[in-house]
């Protein structure tokens, strides 16, 4: 497979999918349907390219959805108790996202723990400090109370793509989400950050060989702690989408979404042995959960058989990265190989 | 709360009772009255038959919290009514223990054209503006046991408050009127927690006053972190008579710390929920007592309620007032287990 049809297959796989879901699926190819996609998927879509930076660099960050939950958290103290207004709420929001991200990056490359340690210790750190400063139970009666900030419910908006097209009456088309084109800014910004930039490329870099890139003058300590405030920012910006969503935060808030994150970005070809991946390709891998997850709710199966497809794709994801890895290294040492063997 | 505001009577063990076991035949009389009249030539149900004419088939769908004795039960319940009514399609979906994905069902429940959405909310504020956006679309939500602040059809619940006011009252008998009480409590957050934990004290302070509870402490629903916490709870007042678990697991629990130290009989325990296992350890002589709730009716009211509303005869939005229905209960004793009969376990 040459590295073009290599990076075709996802998107070629998605579509398939989708089609397949179209026309086995009632009321899937509805205008409806595919809001509800954008709706729902799209902050996941934000912790997927957040977490494919810890993984670029053959990392991993298991603590997304406990920083979720504390940003969340963070934004119902704020809100409710403390009556913050909305706009000083988000940018204060984002900032404690990025810097429990940075902190993953400090344990990884100070303390040298290896990400999956340091990330499960923050993970249990961090959700307990969400039930610590939760509102909900320092203040009796403030769990059912709403955020009624405009600045933050604000964020839970639809826009009328037929009218804004002009299209009106002619075709039924979704209503798209602010959320989604929020995840198509993160996308843009980090796309461009990722593949036009210093820092993409010394990430790119650092993840195919740490110390090559070290011995190369890359400051290998400063970029690792950036990535993992990327991840933490990116799950800082999903809390925002889902407490606006939700009009309220729970301690429990995005319990168990750091596996939907991580394999939407090995679905999306960030291989967990780093140095390869397009941003692209996570949100594809998002939507691909997403569809499956919708599509097979509404033909009637079961959700069990639904996680367990999920693990196949997963399974057959890495399985394909595995092969086209093993096939580029053959490649690479065959003539070496015939070399030495004659 | 609510319940503060209004008084009503607690009714005795004998009338509830009658309730329980009456209400599936009452229940059958008023399906007959609604789908009773027959087609002459082919004796189906009129109503059934117009609308299969139609070749509509109605959807309705339940989103539990996450797998566990209660929702399975309501769910058989609602599913008993609903299978025979012939038009309806039934399904049972799985919340996770997840709002997000609790929402997100809830979405595709709208878009597939769903009539009524059985919900048992995870947070009641978190799944309001899905509620909103499912009476926009005039489908009828109805919830169980966690209400919702967004008005909805119907809510139907335990009897959280009332019940532990009485289970409060029977406990302080069988203790004698005197002695230390602990409570094994759910997380915070949640409202039947507060609906059980305030009627539970205030039924103490009101019935029985010289009983003091010791202890309030977080035991997350679970058998096993209930011996924990109330093993801790023993080594600090030695002397409790008393533990209230506001579930039948964490009351079970407690049971099991009892049997360890061998104080069986000299601690009144008591659960609530009424679920299977606790049952047969009252009736062992095990657990004092626990709130009894038949489940499967509960399902069976609310799978009720959906039939009328999806019929087409009441629309989701045509209620000023969303309606409640709490549930009949049993104080379930030594003495009166023996009246709930084998098909109203759960």
């Amino acid at each position: 497979m040459s590295n073009t049809s290599a990076r075709l297959a996802l998107p070629l796989f998605f579509l398939a999918v989708l089609t397949a879901f179209c026309l086995a699926a009632p009321n899937f190819a509805s205008a409806g349907n595919f809001e509800n996609l954008m709706a729902g998927f799209s902050f996941i879509g934000i912790l997927a390219i957040g977490q494919s930076f810890p993984i670029l660099l053959r990392g991993i960050d298991l603590s997304v959805g406990a920083i979720l939950a504390l940003v969340g958290m963070c934004i119902f103290d704020l809100s409710l108790m403390f009556a913050v207004p909305g706009w000083a709420v988000i940018p204060l929001a984002l900032l404690v996202g990025a810097l429990a991200g940075a902190v993953n990056g400090l344990l990884v490359t100070v303390l040298r723990l290896s990400p999956f340690i340091a990330t499960l210790a923050t993970l249990a750190a961090y959700r307990g400090l969400v039930y610590a400063i939760s509102g909900r139970q320092l203040v009796p009666g403030l769990s059912t109370k709403p955020i009624t900030d405009r600045w933050i419910t604000g964020f839970e908006t639809y826009f009328d793509l037929a009218r804004m097209l002009g299209l009106k009456g002619v075709v039924k088309l979704p209503w798209v989400p602010l959320s989604f084109l929020i995840l198509l800014a993160t996308l843009a910004v980090f796309y461009l950050l990722l593949a036009h930039s210093r820092f993409g490329r010394d990430l790119y870099a650092i993840g195919g060989n740490p110390e090559a890139a070290r011995l190369a003058g890359i400051p290998v300590t400063r970029r690792t702690v950036a990535a993992y405030a990327i991840s933490g920012f990116c799950a800082g910006l999903a809390a925002i989408l889902l407490v606006a969503r939700l009009t309220t935060s729970t301690e429990a808030l995005g319990e168990g979404i750091e596996l939907t994150a991580i394999a939407a970005a090995v679905i999306g070809g960030f291989s967990l042995a780093g140095g390869t991946g397009q941003l692209i390709g996570p949100v594809i891998g998002t939507f691909l959960l997403g569809v499956v997850l919708i599509g097979l709710t509404q033909m009637g199966i079961s959700q069990f058989v639904q996680q367990i497809l999920t693990g196949v794709i997963l399974l057959a994801a890495v399985g394909n990265d595995r092969w086209q890895t093993s096939r580029t290294e053959r490649r690479r040492t065959a003539p070496a190989l015939t070399g030495g063997a004659a | 709360m609510t319940q503060h505001d209004q008084d009503a009577p607690v009714p005795g063990r004998r009338s509830v009772l009658k309730a329980l076991t009456l209400a599936p035949a009452a229940m059958a009389g008023a399906s007959v009255g609604l789908f009773g009249s027959r087609d002459a030539e082919t004796g189906r149900p009129v109503l059934a038959r117009a609308m299969a004419q139609d070749g509509e088939r109605i959807k309705m769908a339940f989103i539990q919290w996450m797998p566990h004795t209660v929702p399975n039960a309501w769910s058989q319940g609602i599913d008993e009514v609903l299978k025979t009514q012939a038009v309806i399609d039934y399904a049972l979906l799985d919340g996770q223990g997840k709002v997000e994905v609790q929402v997100s069902l809830m979405d595709t429940l709208i878009n597939d054209g769903t009539k009524v959405i059985f919900l048992q909310p995870i947070d009641s504020v978190a799944l309001a503006p899905s509620i909103a956006k499912a009476k926009r679309e005039g489908i009828a939500v109805i919830t169980l046991n966690i209400d919702a602040t967004e008005p909805h059809a119907a809510h139907v619940e335990m009897n959280h408050y009332y019940g532990a006011m009485e289970i409060a009252r029977v406990m302080g008998e069988k203790m004698g009127g005197k002695g230390k009480v602990a409570i094994l409590n759910a997380p915070p957050g949640i409202t039947i927690r507060d609906q059980r934990t305030n009627g539970f004290v205030e039924g103490m302070a009101a019935h029985h006053p010289a009983i003091e509870i010791v202890a309030d402490q977080v035991a997350d629903w679970d058998r096993k972190k209930a011996q924990d916490v109330l093993n801790t709870i023993l080594a600090a007042n030695p002397d409790l008579g008393g533990v209230y678990g506001v579930n039948d697991s964490m009351a079970l629990g407690a049971v099991d710390v009892a049997k360890e130290k061998g104080l069986l009989g000299q601690m009144v325990i008591f659960g609530n929920d009424g679920e299977k296992d606790a049952l047969a350890s009252i009736e062992a002589g095990e657990l004092t007592g626990t709130q009894y709730t038949d489940v499967y009716q509960q399902g069976r009211f609310a799978a009720s309620a959906a039939t009328v509303l999806a019929t087409g005869l009441v629309s989701a939005d045509a209620f000023g007032q969303q309606g409640r229905l709490l549930m009949p209960y049993l104080i379930a004793t030594k003495e009166t287990v023996g009246q709930i009969q084998p098909n109203q376990r759960w």
